[in-house]
Parts: C-alpha cells; structure tokens; sequence
C-alpha cells in the first residue's frame, strides 16, 4: 500500500493526518536538541552513573521468556560473580572501564603506580599532539585528582571499603564522573591519531582519523566501539576482556581481548549498545 | 556555589582576558556567569569588515561536556544564521569537543563569516545569493554592517 492510499485509510477511520510542515523560519537543529536533552533528562533522573554492585544472578530476572539470553546469563554465571551497572548515556564504556580499574587499583600498589606515572606523563604527549594546553589541562588536573584519591589509601591501614565508597562517590559525582571521561576520550584520540596509519583500516566510509576522532571520539555521549577499546587500552597498557552477548546462536557467550593476547584487569559486559562491569569468581 | 562548569568558565574568561584572540571578545553578564555577552569584528577583506556583531552565549550545568548556545543578537544576513540569530555551525552541534573553550568558539564563529558553509543554509535566501549572485549578497551583508553601528 503506498503512503497515499495509507493516509486515505486514516482518514476513513476519522484519525486525523499529522501535518508538520517544514517550517524554514524555525531553527531545526535547536529543535531537535531540545527533544534529545528531553530523553536525556529521563535517563538520568532514572538510574545512578555507576550502580551498586549486584549479584550475577539478577541479570537472569531481565529474560523471563526468553531462552536464548537465559541460557547465556546462566553459562556466564560460571564465570562471574557480580555485575555493576551503569548510566546508558553513550558514555558507558568510558565509565565503567575507568570505575573498574581504579576500583582494582585501590589493592594493586604496584599497577597503580605504574599507572600513575602514566597519566600523569598523558598531558603533555597530548599537548604535543597539538590538543590545546589551556583545556586539556582542566581535565588532567580532575583526572589526576580522582587518581590521587584512590592512592591515598594505600598509606593507610585498613584499605578497601572506605576506598570503593570513596570511589563510588567521585564517581557518581556527575562534574569529576565526566570529566574523568572525557580525559579518557582525549587519551583515546590521542592514540588514535599517534598511530593513525594503523587505526585508519578501522574506520568505514572516507573519513580521515582525525575526523573520526572529532565526531565520534571527544564528542560527550558518543558511544564507544572495537577502535575506542583498542586504543584506549593500549594506550594505557591495560588488559580489557568484553563479554559480548548478543542474540547469536551459540549458547556460550563469546570474550574479546583487548589489545589481543593480554592479561585482562578489566572485565565488561557488552549488550547491543551497552557496558556494564562485571566481577570474576 | 561552585561546580564544574562554573570553575571552568572563570578559567575561559581569565585566559579571554590575558590572551585575546584578534578580533573577538566577551564577558559574562554582571549577575550571571552563566550567560556571556560576546562581540565579534567583522574579518578584514570580507563584506562583513568594520562590522560590530553582538552575540550572547548561553552556557548550562553541562558545559564543557556540552556545548552552549550561541546567539547573534545584531541582525546578520549569512547562509548559516538563522533568522532568530542562531548559528548552523558543526562544532556547536555534533562536532563540539569538551576540549573547545569561548575564545575557540568565538574564533570559529569569525572565521564562519569569512567561509560560509551554503550547503547547509539556515538562511536560504542569502546562501541562494552567495552562491549565484555575489554582488547582491554583499549589499545585504554590508547592510547588517552599517545596521551594527546603530544597534
């Protein structure tokens, strides 16, 4: 049936024809950022930027019904133990591979100084990049504040708890939460364009990896994929393992390396379009 | 009280001061950091030379995670200025990077005057003009200009 004769049917059931005439007196694009933060607003008033940690098993009760994901939740319970949630806004890679390596650190002495040292080298390799000091400074200054915060612990006695609430703080603190994430999203651009050559074979289309990089990589909110992951964690020399569950026909739920072949620090579990923490046995 | 945005664009407005690109400037408004007053000279060799453009920015909690909206107030006659003075410009929607501070914004917006982008018009009729008949788009725009002197 085509468009026409459909809205003719419309018309006989008595429902009125939408008519949203493109008006070129009114700003578009304002519009439909308008709508966009609209959406937003109900994301963020709903759930936490990084949850509480949750037994593996809740994830069962989200696929009553539904055998393929049952089964897959109930083989990935062999390996892990809990799962942390956190905020869908396009920004939950970022977000949750930061929260669980930090939260590794706070009883990782060794890794954390090493990591230290890293970031706080990271500036100035962006600067030499040709990132713009005066800015990038801002977020390197935050960035190595939350750092700092988790190494604080390792000098007193009883490390642990006081450090992850601490931890769950800053992080659910939407001002540091976002700008540890945008760091993040700097040092992955930063690598992107450092081995550009490489990274080029990733990207679909024409686009150069600069452009990339402005469109889908420092841009808040934008979401994250294979090339994100890749050059974040060999940038910053730490393993990440994605668990990827999807609707594929195998019952085992299928684990990448990042960068391939190393140890994994960082566990995450992927949903079409989303990340989420998880804790090994 | 002070947040991150806040912070941050009392750093924007003490590197506008001590570093002033050519050719802009801006301040926030007496009451409100919030929101900036912002005027942009019209580039050398363009229609828009010696032309005083005020605009007003308007920055939100998010800001530098989101971009602010940026308004001409003086009446413009460009291919990427709407009619109510908003700007069609990349790096203020979908290409705006956290990394970008005013005095970067207010240059790109400079240099928006002196490269209009006519395929993606927010004002067809001057990017109509611009593109098949230049003469008379420069008599509009150096209109605005001599409109700027009054406003």
């Amino acid at each position: 049936m085509s468009k026409k004769q459909l809205s003719a049917v419309f018309v006989k059931m008595g429902d009125k024809v939408p008519t949203t005439k493109y008006d070129p007196n009114v700003n578009q694009d304002e519009l439909i950022m308008k709508q966009q933060r609209l959406i937003e607003k109900e994301i963020m008033d709903s759930i936490p930027l990084v949850g509480d940690k949750e037994d593996f098993s809740s994830l069962e009760g989200e696929y009553d019904g539904d055998d393929i994901y049952k089964q897959k939740v109930k083989n990935l319970a062999k390996n892990y133990k809990y799962i942390r949630r956190t905020r869908p806004d396009g920004n939950c890679f970022f977000r949750a591979f930061s929260y669980a390596y930090l939260e590794k650190l706070i009883d990782d002495r060794e890794e954390f100084n090493r990591f230290r040292e890293l970031a706080a080298k990271s500036k100035e390799n962006l600067v030499a990049l040709g990132f713009p000091q005066f800015t990038v400074e801002d977020f390197h200054d935050t960035f190595m504040e939350v750092i700092d915060q988790v190494g604080k612990h390792h000098s007193v006695l009883s490390p642990g708890a006081p450090a992850g609430e601490d931890l769950h703080k800053v992080f659910n603190d939407q001002g540091n939460s976002d700008y540890v994430v945008v760091y993040l999203r700097l040092i992955t651009s930063g690598q992107l364009q450092r081995d550009s050559s490489f990274y080029q074979h990733f990207i679909e289309g024409a686009r150069s990896v600069e452009d990339f990089c402005h469109q889908e990589v420092e841009p808040m909110y934008k979401e994250s994929d294979h090339i994100h992951i890749i050059a974040l964690s060999t940038a910053l020399g730490v393993g990440v393992r994605v668990r990827y569950m999807d609707r594929g026909d195998s019952a085992e739920v299928i684990a990448h390396d990042f960068p391939e072949g190393s140890l994994p620090q960082v566990h995450l579990l992927y949903r079409p379009g989303h990340y989420d923490i998880l804790y090994p046995h | 009280m002070s947040t991150p945005a806040r912070r941050r664009l009392m750093r924007d407005f003490k590197r506008l001061q001590e570093d002033p690109p050519t050719g802009v400037s801006g301040a926030p408004t007496d009451n409100n950091i919030m929101i900036w007053n912002a005027v942009i000279f019209g580039p050398h060799d363009t229609p828009f030379e010696d032309g005083t453009f005020k605009l007003t920015i308007e920055f939100t909690e998010e800001y530098p995670n989101k971009p602010p909206t940026v308004r001409f107030v003086s009446k413009m006659f460009h291919p990427n200025v709407y009619a109510d003075g908003g700007i069609c410009l990349d790096i203020l929607q979908n290409r705006w990077s956290p990394t970008y501070d005013v005095s970067a914004i207010l240059t790109s917006i400079q240099s928006l005057l002196s490269d209009p982008n006519p395929n993606s018009p927010a004002n067809s009729m001057a990017a109509q003009l611009y593109k098949e008949n230049r003469r008379e788009y420069e008599k509009r725009v150096k209109a605005c200009v001599e409109q700027s002197f009054v406003d």
